[in-house]
């Protein structure tokens, strides 16, 4: 059973669920449109591949058996032509960690933890759009539940958000004072690199969520 | 000595005189098309949701995955062949973007037609052609597409050897086929489950959601006579594909074939 394609399918799920939810998102996600993004952590067995149109697409770049390797060669020849289109990320769990901290950058780069390549407007516009997701939990959650566990519900959503938030600001404030014209490059990949661990603690706080929601859902079914 | 041998076997022998198979039954070659159309004629309205049950769910992950070998990128032009309700062409869509083409083709009308509604329902409107057409006499020119995909389609086709022939012709030099079939399961005991499942269970389940248990045990048996992993390979080898490779998948209960033009 291909693992890798019950996870990316999740992960789209996710997406276009909150994206569906914030009709704000539509802009941001309008000047995506046609590019991709490659995310690669090290650690994890496959690369994931963000494809922008009206929705999010999630890809994983596996490939036949152990052919993968020259498939990739094969990939990197052939996509020279759009690939001024895309932004690839490679990094490891350990380069999130670091990340945090903008003086590391260098080192990290230096210590090969970290690889950007490609059109860093993408991998800005995914930040922003996973960023600015606003989302009235409480209104969505009061439709099924009633008030009153909505709000409590949603206060317990509404902390990690908050987290994911601040986190974010406080990453594009650096940006936008100017870090990126003293470390280059560097600048760069915090961004993106911050931006992935943001997508991936809102895909975690969107899953415990959703869990709760169809629970909520299901006692309400029940009792009515 | 395999139950999918023996088959293989009877095809061989019923392919060399005016007879094909029609799942188990043997049928004049030139009634087989008429007699597949009927079956998905009267399978279309509900094939979406027969598809969810038949698999529990599993299609999707097969489709995925096959999605994922494509290698389709922005700009690329995408024949999904035996298209039927789109699953897959709406995907390619949204890859390939403004500046690629998606082409849907089905032999049957029905199938078009609600793979038509379903698409534009879902807002996808603007890079896809709809064309009714043989797999086995492909009505584009030469050297057209960078992939060609085929989910459960060519075990339908009355001659398998002469539509992957013209799929070749009509892929572009550098252009990939992928062919998502049911196949050979790996182990015995898998292949024992499954064909109590497939001769059994699927054929009521047809009836019961469907009211059509015909079709489906059609279905079950088009997927015992389908030539397993090995074979498919050897004839896509014949007409000329090359790097031909296969991925078992679910344990061989599906198989996902690759093959290159050069
Ligand atoms: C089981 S459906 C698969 C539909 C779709 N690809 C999917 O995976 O859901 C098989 C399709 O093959 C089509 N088909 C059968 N024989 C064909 C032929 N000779 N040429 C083109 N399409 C054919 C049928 O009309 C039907 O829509």
């Amino acid at each position: 059973m291909p693992a890798a394609q019950l996870v990316s399918a999740s992960i789209e799920r996710i997406i276009n669920h909150l994206l569906k939810l914030d009709s704000d998102s539509k802009a941001a996600l309008a000047k995506l449109k046609g590019k991709r993004l490659t995310v690669k952590l090290r650690e994890f067995p496959w690369p994931l591949t963000f494809v922008f149109s009206d929705k999010v697409d999630v890809l994983v770049n596996e490939s036949f058996d152990n052919q993968s390797q020259k498939e990739q060669a094969n990939i990197s020849l052939q996509d020279t032509a759009s690939a001024n289109q895309d932004c690839r990320i490679e990094l490891s769990f350990s380069a999130l960690q670091t990340i945090q901290d903008s003086s590391q950058i260098t080192g990290l780069i230096q210590r090969n933890e970290l690889k950007l390549d490609g059109d860093l407007s993408v991998a800005q516009g995914f930040g922003d759009l996973i960023k600015n997701i606003d989302i009235d939990w409480e209104e969505q959650l009061s439709k099924y539940t009633g008030d009153v566990i909505a709000h409590s519900v949603f206060n317990a959503g509404k902390q990690a958000a908050r987290k994911i938030n601040k986190h974010t600001k406080a990453l594009l404030t650096i940006l936008s004072e100017g870090a990126i014209e003293e470390k280059n490059i560097a600048a760069h990949k915090l961004l993106v690199e911050d931006f992935c661990s943001d997508v991936n603690q809102l895909r975690s706080a969107t899953e415990r969520l959703e869990a709760r929601l169809t629970l909520l859902e299901k006692q309400r079914l029940k009792t009515t | 000595m395999s139950d999918t041998q023996a088959s293989s076997a009877e095809t061989n022998q019923a392919e060399s005189d005016d007879q094909t198979h029609f799942g188990f039954k043997q049928v004049d070659k030139n009634q087989k098309a008429s007699m597949v159309a009927d079956v998905f004629h009267s399978v279309a309205a509900k094939y979406d949701v027969m598809n969810d049950l038949m698999s529990m769910g599993i299609h999707r992950i097969w489709k995925r995955f096959t999605i994922d070998c494509s290698g389709v990128r922005a700009g690329h032009k995408v024949l999904d062949l035996a298209g039927g309700t789109g699953d897959l062409a709406a995907k390619f869509s949204r890859i390939v973007g403004e500046s690629g083409k998606v082409v849907l083709a089905d032999i049957n009308n029905a199938m078009l037609t609600v793979g038509r509604d379903k698409l534009r329902d879902m807002g996808i409107v603007n890079n896809i052609d709809y064309v009714q057409a043989n797999a086995e006499a492909l009505p584009f020119p030469d050297n057209t597409f960078d992939l060609i995909t085929i989910a459960f389609g060519l075990r339908n086709v009355t001659d398998k050897d002469k539509a992957l022939a013209s799929m070749y012709r009509v892929l572009k030099p550098g252009g990939r086929l992928l062919v998502l079939e049911f196949s050979k399961p790996e182990s015995e005991m898998l292949s024992k489950v499954y064909d109590l499942y497939s001769f059994h269970l699927l054929p009521k389940m047809g009836k019961l959601v469907a009211n059509d248990s015909e079709s489906y045990q059609y279905l079950a048996e088009s997927i015992r006579m389908h030539p397993d992993q090995e074979t498919l390979k050897g004839m896509m080898d014949a007409v000329g594909f090359e790097q031909t490779t296969y991925h078992n998948l679910t344990g061989g209960i599906v198989a996902l074939h690759r093959g290159f033009k050069f």
